[in-house]
């Protein structure tokens, strides 16, 4: 196990080594303040306050940092998170193979199977990293521009409408970062397991963002009403739930053992490929 | 230490190497030639388990790199045409991270391999500071570190200056008479194999046409005469062979002076003796049929 973590910690710094992971939070950083800029046009902000005002609420109140900042999350998770993930997990097999360094690996003796659960691994953590990064920056951000002050969070496709007071809507905001970045883990089991085919780590992130596109325009058509609760997107959009004024922990999980299903077959699918490979020069 | 037992694959169709059998013995520098695609780097792949054969079985060391990878090549170091490093990472840092998947932990057997392919002062930098050469040493370096008993090296002067070859070659005596340790290459340059195999295994289009000591047998003579009508008996009463281009082979323990020596007595005029060693090139060239 103290192999493991060893082998672990070096993944993990060839991950974060990188430039790219390095400018990748950076942009974050500043679409969210993109973001912040957008939500602070006044039009924005009047039909925000139209919707808390119309439902009883104090607008100044709820208008406030958790209130910002989980929309900034939204935006953020929706926008560049996935892409973001889809192009670091994309790449996390397939490129180095493309380099070369994963021969130089493979010289070592240690089992494909490892390797992969190394890799898988450290993308979990990298999903969690990046969503911890983005809920704290948001919140930040959400507190700079306006302050603390109670949560409002509308969320209609999922049929989430609550208001909660300062401390109760922090805890849940707080609590939406795990549930978050466990939705997203299903992002990187998709592209982690396309990095393990043969193809370049473009085409995995590019296939993943298309079975992404694909199941959410799927779920918005009428003819499959019936059947949306079944969409991966749809079932990815389980943390949203936690604003819910009683949470709905039985629904929550059963989305979320969907979803660590369909991570773990991706995972298992990868792996059998990978193993099944020539790695050629 | 090695023995490879009718590895074949092929790639969709295509046959890349066809049932290769050979053995290594402890200690021997092996070559592996052949022109691109022969089969060198599918016959190095096979033997690291990066790549699965189609029949066959490759021992290193009596375990099985298909059914025992991680037993089988536990001290086996390689080097690659093109060493792929993490560039943005130091030397060192790639070095503590490919020894991690060995098991290995000991920052003092790192520092040895660095001191041993004189990297010491530039170990620190980034690899992406890094000549050819340099990378090339690192990557030496990286297969040393499992304490190997064999070492696989694919063209490993593949892009060095000449100073670089020479130093390689030279690293790779040591690693043999100084360490013991086993190895096999491949290289294109054949000046390079003649001079540090004991053996080599020529492959053309996937079939091994070769494998053994290209110097076997005694090296034949240009002799530079006169007279071949009146040379014939006298060569022949000595047991010599006298072949197309009238090369002469003589017999084993026989002294090219004695022949000459009867030739004079004979009235043939010797204006010249020469042996005719044969380069690995010419051996290779006859051997692959162009």
């Amino acid at each position: 196990m103290r192999l493991f973590f060893r082998q672990l910690s070096g993944e993990l710094r060839k991950l974060f080594a990188r430039k790219r992971t390095f400018l990748g939070f950076g942009a974050f950083l500043a679409f969210e303040v993109v973001v912040l800029f957008l939500l602070r046009l006044e039009k924005v902000q009047g039909s925000i306050r139209r919707v808390i005002e119309n439902a009883g609420y104090d607008a100044a109140g709820y208008l406030s940092g958790p209130t910002l900042g989980f929309l900034i999350v939204v935006w953020t998770v929706f926008l560049l998170e996935a892409l973001f993930l889809a192009l670091v997990a994309g790449d996390v097999v397939s490129k180095e193979v493309e380099d070369g360094s994963m021969r130089m690996m493979l010289c070592r003796p240690v089992s494909r199977g490892r390797i992969l659960l190394l890799k898988g691994t450290v993308s979990v953590i990298y999903t969690f990293a990046l969503t911890l990064f983005v809920a704290v920056t948001a919140l930040a951000a959400g507190f700079a521009n306006s302050g603390p002050g109670g949560l409002f969070v509308f969320a209609p496709l999922e049929g989430v409408f609550a208001f909660h007071d300062f401390v109760p809507g922090l805890l849940r905001y707080l609590a939406m970062v795990p549930l978050l970045a466990l939705s997203l883990c299903t992002i990187t089991a998709i592209a982690f397991c396309l990095s393990c085919f043969n193809m370049k780590p473009s085409t995995a992130t590019i296939i993943t963002l298309s079975v992404l596109f694909a199941d959410t325009i799927l779920k918005n058509i009428p003819y499959f009403e019936s059947l949306r609760g079944w969409f991966i997107t749809m079932k990815m959009t389980a943390w949203v739930r936690i604003f819910e004024y009683r949470i709905p922990w039985e629904a929550m999980v059963e989305d979320y053992m969907w979803l660590t299903a369909i991570n773990a077959t991706l995972f298992i699918v990868g792996w059998q490929m990978f193993e099944q490979r020539d790695f050629k020069s | 230490m090695v023995r490879l037992e009718n590895l074949t694959k092929s790639f969709r169709g295509r046959l890349a190497l066809g049932g290769l059998s050979l053995d290594i013995a402890p200690g021997e520098i092996f070559g592996l030639l052949g022109h691109n695609g022969a089969g060198k780097s599918t016959t190095f792949g096979m033997m690291l388990g990066h790549i699965h054969p189609d029949a066959g079985e490759a021992f290193i060391a009596g375990h099985s790199v298909q059914r025992e990878r991680a037993k089988a090549i536990s001290r086996v170091g390689a080097i690659f045409e093109t060493p792929a490093f993490y560039d943005y990472m130091s030397g060192w840092e790639n070095l503590r991270f490919l020894v991690s998947l060995s098991g290995l932990e000991s920052d003092g057997r790192l520092m040895d391999a660095v001191r041993l392919v004189r990297l010491e002062k530039r170990i620190h930098d980034p690899v992406r500071a890094y000549s050819h050469g340099m990378r090339q040493r690192l990557a030496l370096a990286q297969a040393l570190l499992p304490d190997p008993a064999f070492i696989l090296l694919d063209e490993p002067t593949e892009g060095l200056d000449p100073e670089g070859i020479q130093e390689m070659r030279e690293m790779i005596r040591h690693l043999r008479d100084e360490r013991g340790l086993t190895v096999m290459l491949s290289s294109h340059l054949l000046a390079e194999v003649e001079q540090l195999c004991d053996r080599v295994a020529i492959l053309h289009q996937g079939r091994m046409v070769f494998c053994g000591s290209w110097k076997s047998g005694e090296p034949p003579w240009q002799f530079d005469i006169d007279d071949w009508a009146k040379a014939g008996p006298v060569f022949a009463q000595a047991g010599a062979l006298v072949g197309p281009g009238n090369l002469v082979t003589l017999p084993p323990g026989s002294d090219a002076a004695d022949v000459v020596a009867a030739l004079v007595r004979s009235g043939v005029r010797v204006r010249g003796v020469a042996v005719v060693r044969k380069t690995l090139e010419d051996f290779y060239m006859e051997r692959v049929g162009q």
